[in-house]
């Protein structure tokens, strides 16, 4: 016997409360009672969220927040059956929705992006790292480097600076590099020049640094490759001593 | 079987419970949802206690009572897990927690209704299929019934009955639904399946109205659940029991102190059980 449309209207409209706290009168269930329901339900979306978006919680006012958490699980239908990867859900649905927040906090989405990429990486699935060398060679060698990372660029300095400070006179082309501790699983997170992020990201995906400098020196032509170099070297070096380059691959 | 006192497993206290001895079940219990599929801190953790410990799981998303198609890509995430872990328990709630495509990511009461006990059994039968082990439902707390038909005990005997799963006894939670509905709780234990209780949970709870008890495990264990568990122990053969403590959690010295009035009370009743009983976990179907 199929489950009959009466018993999962039953089911939808009591899920629907839930979600979007419309008590359907065809609904039979105790009226005095089923608002513990909704509550429970929207304080483990709640939680969740604020667990991943502590900065951005903190930014908005408790009765802002609770509305947008309220907005959020009434129109989107949260697809993954892990909580965790719930508020990833979230920050989509805000960046692909209309949201007058963005007048007041223009850096709103990306301060969003920051805190779930920190998650993404914390939680993320084990990357095994490259074999590598402690010693090499900077210019020729192929540099290790931590595979669990992500370079995100963003308009604001969401990881700068406390959000409630930020102004438009902040804008600006910013590029952070966030990468997991192999030992401590602790995020790592810098901030990078437009010119290092680049160099960064090439290097992370196999490149060597001489092809880069090279690459990067075409269009800086009043810069000798000797200048990049004695200016990237150093900051190369305290990304090993920080933990994102491990080593040399060969 | 041997004596099996358990904890469910919470990231708020791993570091203390691993570093130190203060607390000492012989098994922990973990939520799948919560330790497939990641990396990093958690996934050192997870093999940390994993090699100490033997590990049942308590799932919250399967959804048993959705309406909808069982999620088969998760089902095959939870069958690895089991496997990897070497997972002789697998639990999830009598409740529904997705509807309409949608995750709640909480428990929902499922009609009592003669249709949904066939469409659940078919979905309990289908898990246990695919898994290749029985699957133990938990009876679950509620606090309205749904557009009910029949009674919660004629409800949850129907699925055992037609499903052939086994049974996850919550005693507190017969406590709360029969403070909440006003039934008798011994009365209700008695009329369970109780030669398919594989699993027992015990856990604290709060009352917020008169007439209403929230089932939170954020509370200790009150005396009367207590009492149930020490009537409904007298009645069944020795299964794992599990302490689940979800919030306001104290020092783990106090958890281990409610596992040994938990211990006290088993021992008490199953001793010389023990070692006579084969163990009644999960079943090969």
């Amino acid at each position: 016997m199929p489950l009959k449309k009466f018993t999962q209207q039953q089911q939808s409209d009591l899920a629907g409360y839930c979600r979007t706290n419309e008590l359907h009168e065809d609904l039979q269930v105790r009226r005095e009672r089923v608002h513990h329901y909704r509550r429970l339900v929207f304080n483990v979306v709640n939680d969740s969220l604020q667990s991943a978006f502590p900065l951005t919680k903190n930014l908005l006012e408790d009765k802002i927040w609770d509305q947008l958490v309220h907005q959020f699980f009434s129109a989107y239908k949260p697809q993954s059956p892990q909580v965790w990867k719930m508020p990833g859900e979230f920050y989509e649905w805000f960046s692909e929705s209309e949201q007058p927040l963005r007048g007041e906090f223009p850096f709103i989405d990306e301060l969003l992006q920051f805190e779930w990429m920190e998650v993404v990486l914390f939680m993320m699935e084990d990357i095994p790292y490259p074999e590598s060398q402690k010693e090499g060679n900077w210019m020729d060698s192929t540099i290790a480097t931590n595979p669990e990372f992500r370079i995100i660029q963003t308009n604001y300095p969401v990881h700068l600076r406390k959000a409630a400070t930020i102004q438009d006179a902040d804008k600006g082309d910013y590029f952070i590099l966030m990468f997991r501790e192999k030992d401590t699983g602790r995020i790592q997170f810098m901030d990078l020049s437009p010119f290092f992020a680049v160099v960064v990201d090439n290097i992370a995906h196999g490149a060597d640094l001489r092809s880069v400098l090279l690459a990067l020196q075409e269009q800086m032509p009043q810069t000798s490759l000797l200048e990049l170099q004695e200016n990237t070297i150093p900051l190369l070096e305290k990304l090993k001593d920080k933990g994102f380059i491990t080593g040399f691959k060969e | 079987m041997k004596k099996q006192i358990g904890i469910g497993f919470r990231k708020d206290f791993a570091e203390d419970f691993l570093s130190g001895n203060s607390l000492q079940p012989t098994f922990i219990e973990l939520a799948p949802e919560n330790w497939m599929g990641i990396g990093g801190y958690w996934k050192k953790i997870l093999q940390e206690v994993a090699e100490k410990y033997p590990i049942t799981s308590h799932g919250l998303s399967l959804s048993i009572g959705s309406p909808e198609d069982i999620d088969r890509d998760f089902l095959k995430q939870v069958k690895n897990f089991i496997k990897t872990y070497n997972i002789q328990i697998y639990s999830e709630h009598l409740s529904y927690s997705k509807c309409d495509n949608a995750h709640l990511y909480d428990l929902l009461p499922i009609p009592f209704r003669e249709d949904a006990v066939h469409h659940i059994s078919k979905r309990i039968r289908e898990v246990q299929d695919f898994l290749g082990m029985k699957l133990a439902i938990e009876n679950v707390s509620y606090y309205t019934p749904v557009a009910a038909e029949m009674s919660e005990i004629e409800f949850i005997n129907a699925i055992v009955d037609e499903s052939d799963c086994n049974l996850l006894l919550d005693v507190n939670n017969v406590y709360v639904n029969a403070f909440n509905h006003q039934y008798d709780a011994k009365e209700f234990i008695q009329k369970l399946p109780l030669n398919k209780v594989a699993y027992i949970h015990m856990a604290g709870h709060e009352q917020v109205e008169p007439d209403l008890i929230i089932d939170t495990h954020g509370q200790d264990i009150i005396d009367p659940v207590y009492e149930l568990f020490d009537f409904t122990t007298q009645l069944i053969q020795p299964v794992p029991v599990l302490l689940e403590r979800d919030f306001n959690i104290p020092e783990l010295d106090h958890l281990q102190a409610e596992m040994d009035h938990l211990e006290y009370i088993t021992d008490k009743n199953w001793k010389k059980l023990y070692a006579t009983e084969k163990i009644h976990t999960a079943t090969t179907v």
